[in-house]
């Protein structure tokens, strides 16, 4: 029996390993490396309505266990992954499609929400209200509890799909944001997204980033991500998404001990293409040696 | 194409002078498909180092199996890779990205590289120099950036320094406009500072020539998922990993 097998807020899922947004392309692009499928779901790049550029170079710089990005959100917009990236992935995916949706207004994010609404293959929305790299929408929506709990409730009303709303690690109260958006029509919390950080070239004497500021990942902000796990789980009572630094299976178990019911795989799997699918691996000799029914057994175990 | 993840064993690693690096490791996967122009990303050792370094491939030796990359220190990740020794194993990713142009006959080829340019062009001049006319223009900085040329040991090359303490005393681009008002070259492909190369290309389309470029960015993943290698161009943005590092000059320099 498959001890791994998740129902994440309605998505039934093989195991409860996702890729999170922004590192695994489009769905395919890890493909030589290992079959995407073996994935629970695949969260895709984020996507908007209209197609970004993104922001200006340098969009990545390296720091002591963790990266920092300001790619801004560039994608093709919705037409072209309507059109073209779904039928591609529709060929060789038949794992769960997560789509990470952003906006520039509220209205931006309805629009989108009811496109994305009438693509039967996509079994979620990962409403993104907390990326940090773009100067509309993004964190500045999910930093403002008001407008995080109006666009949840606007984007709510016009889909049925499970609704996962990613938060931003970047306030000063997190919990509290995500009981508004529980409050408001979201099925389940991701977080967490990338921290707000930068880096300085003092040879150029100038910021490395382009855009200045970029969003801080990897190895290195697992222990905030944790604690907002833990944090949020009390808070809440939907499922939670966690993410921020997973690195290996043990990280993902202490994720779940804190309280996430599914997690996903970011910028690690740049340093190791094949963490996906040791950490699917690990987690299933765990649940063997610990004897467990289904991993689900350990998610929230710190707090019983 | 496939890509790999393979662990491999170093043969040799030695400096060639000042910063400059030879690697030399024995691969089975990822041997048989890389080609001249790609690159592989190389797992660094040191947990704090997240990120694998791309460095492009140098020579492809396929009888004994030996990979070749030619690199320079510049930061935290190659500094270590130029302490690992003969013996030592590491982990590299490959082959990634689109090389240069390579199935091209009856021409006459103009190939310049720049500093570390130089790094990918030996594949390169050996694949091309069969069936074509190569004339290799190589710049660099300081003496020991022409000690590689020990190594790809090309009679058509030719050297120039900025300051004459090597070859001639001119820069790549000079060199280039002088043969080309002797010579009718058909083809360019040029790696180097992006500076040198925006002026061959400059040269090339204002000499109508073909002319292809090897392109340099700060990367994450190597396979186009993260897109932080993003570069716009005349078809759109397009990943330096994935759809580059060559490019035709015409689709990234006006």
């Amino acid at each position: 029996m498959n001890k791994l097998k998740t129902n994440f807020c309605g998505i039934d899922m093989k195991n409860p390993i996702m890729t999170a947004s922004g590192t695994f392309g489009w769905g395919k692009e890890y493909s030589d490396y290992f079959d995407p499928n073996v994935l629970g779901a695949i969260v895709l790049k984020g996507l908007t309505l209209e197609p970004r550029k993104g922001n200006p170079g340098t969009r990545i710089a390296e720091t002591p266990s963790g990266m920092l990005n300001s790619i801004g959100l560039e994608n093709p917009g919705f037409e072209h992954f309507k059109n073209i990236t779904m039928k591609e992935l529709e060929e060789d995916i038949s794992t769960n499609l997560i789509v990470n949706l952003n906006g520039k207004t509220i209205e931006e994010y309805v629009e989108l929400t009811e496109k994305i609404d009438k693509i039967d293959r996509i079994a979620g929305i990962e409403l993104n209200i907390s990326c940090p790299n773009v100067k509309d929408g993004g964190m500045a929506f999910g930093a403002n509890p008001k407008i995080a709990a109006e666009v949840t409730r606007k984007v709510r009303e016009v889909t049925k799909k499970p609704l996962i709303v990613k938060l931003s690690p970047n306030v000063t109260d997190i919990s509290y944001i995500a009981k508004l958006v529980e409050d408001n029509g979201a099925d389940a919390i991701a977080i967490i997204n990338t921290l707000l950080g930068m880096a300085i070239d003092i040879e150029k004497k100038k910021p490395v980033l382009g855009n200045i500021f970029g969003g801080f990942s990897g190895p290195a902000v697992k222990p905030v991500a944790l604690r907002i796990v833990y944090q949020v789980y009390k808070a809440v009572n939907i499922p939670i998404l966690g993410m921020g630094g997973i690195s290996s299976t043990k990280d993902a178990i202490e994720f779940m001990m804190a309280g996430a019911s599914a997690v996903s795989l970011g910028t690690s799997i740049f340093t190791n293409p094949l963490l996906p699918v040791e950490v699917i691996e690990g987690l299933n000799k765990y649940c063997k040696e610990e004897k467990l029914k289904n991993i689900s057994d350990i998610v929230g175990i710190l707090h019983k | 194409m496939a890509a790999f993840l393979e662990d491999v064993k170093i043969i040799e690693n030695i400096c060639l002078g000042s910063r400059y690096y030879l690697l030399k490791v024995k691969s089975e996967k990822i041997i048989k498909e890389i080609k001249a122009g790609q690159f592989c990303m190389i797992k660094p050792l040191d947990n704090a180092l997240i990120l694998r370094r791309p460095i492009s491939i140098h020579n492809i030796d396929k009888e004994n199996g030996v990979l070749e990359f030619y690199y320079e220190t510049v930061g935290k990740g190659t500094k270590e890779l130029s302490t690992l020794k003969a013996g030592d194993i590491i982990n590299i990713q490959g082959p990634l990205g689109e090389g240069f142009s390579i199935n091209i006959k009856d021409k006459k080829i103009a190939i310049i590289g720049g500093g570390m340019g130089i790094a990918p062009l030996k594949e390169l001049i050996k694949q091309v120099n069969k069936e074509n006319k190569v004339v290799f223009i190589a710049g660099g900085r300081d003496k020991y950036a022409f000690e590689i040329l020990k190594n790809i040991n090309f009679k058509n090359t030719i050297v120039v320094s900025d300051d004459g303490s090597i070859g001639e005393k001119k820069n790549t681009v000079e060199k280039l406009k002088e043969i080309l008002e002797k010579e009718n070259i058909n083809m360019i492909f040029t790696c180097g500072p992006h500076i040198m190369m925006e002026k061959v290309a400059e040269v090339a389309h204002k000499n109508n020539i073909y002319c292809e470029v090897s392109l340099e960015e700060r990367m994450g993943c190597g396979t186009g998922a993260c897109m932080g290698c993003s570069i716009e161009t005349t078809k759109g943005m397009k990943k330096v990993c994935k759809d580059g590092p060559v490019f035709n000059s015409k689709e990234v320099i006006k």
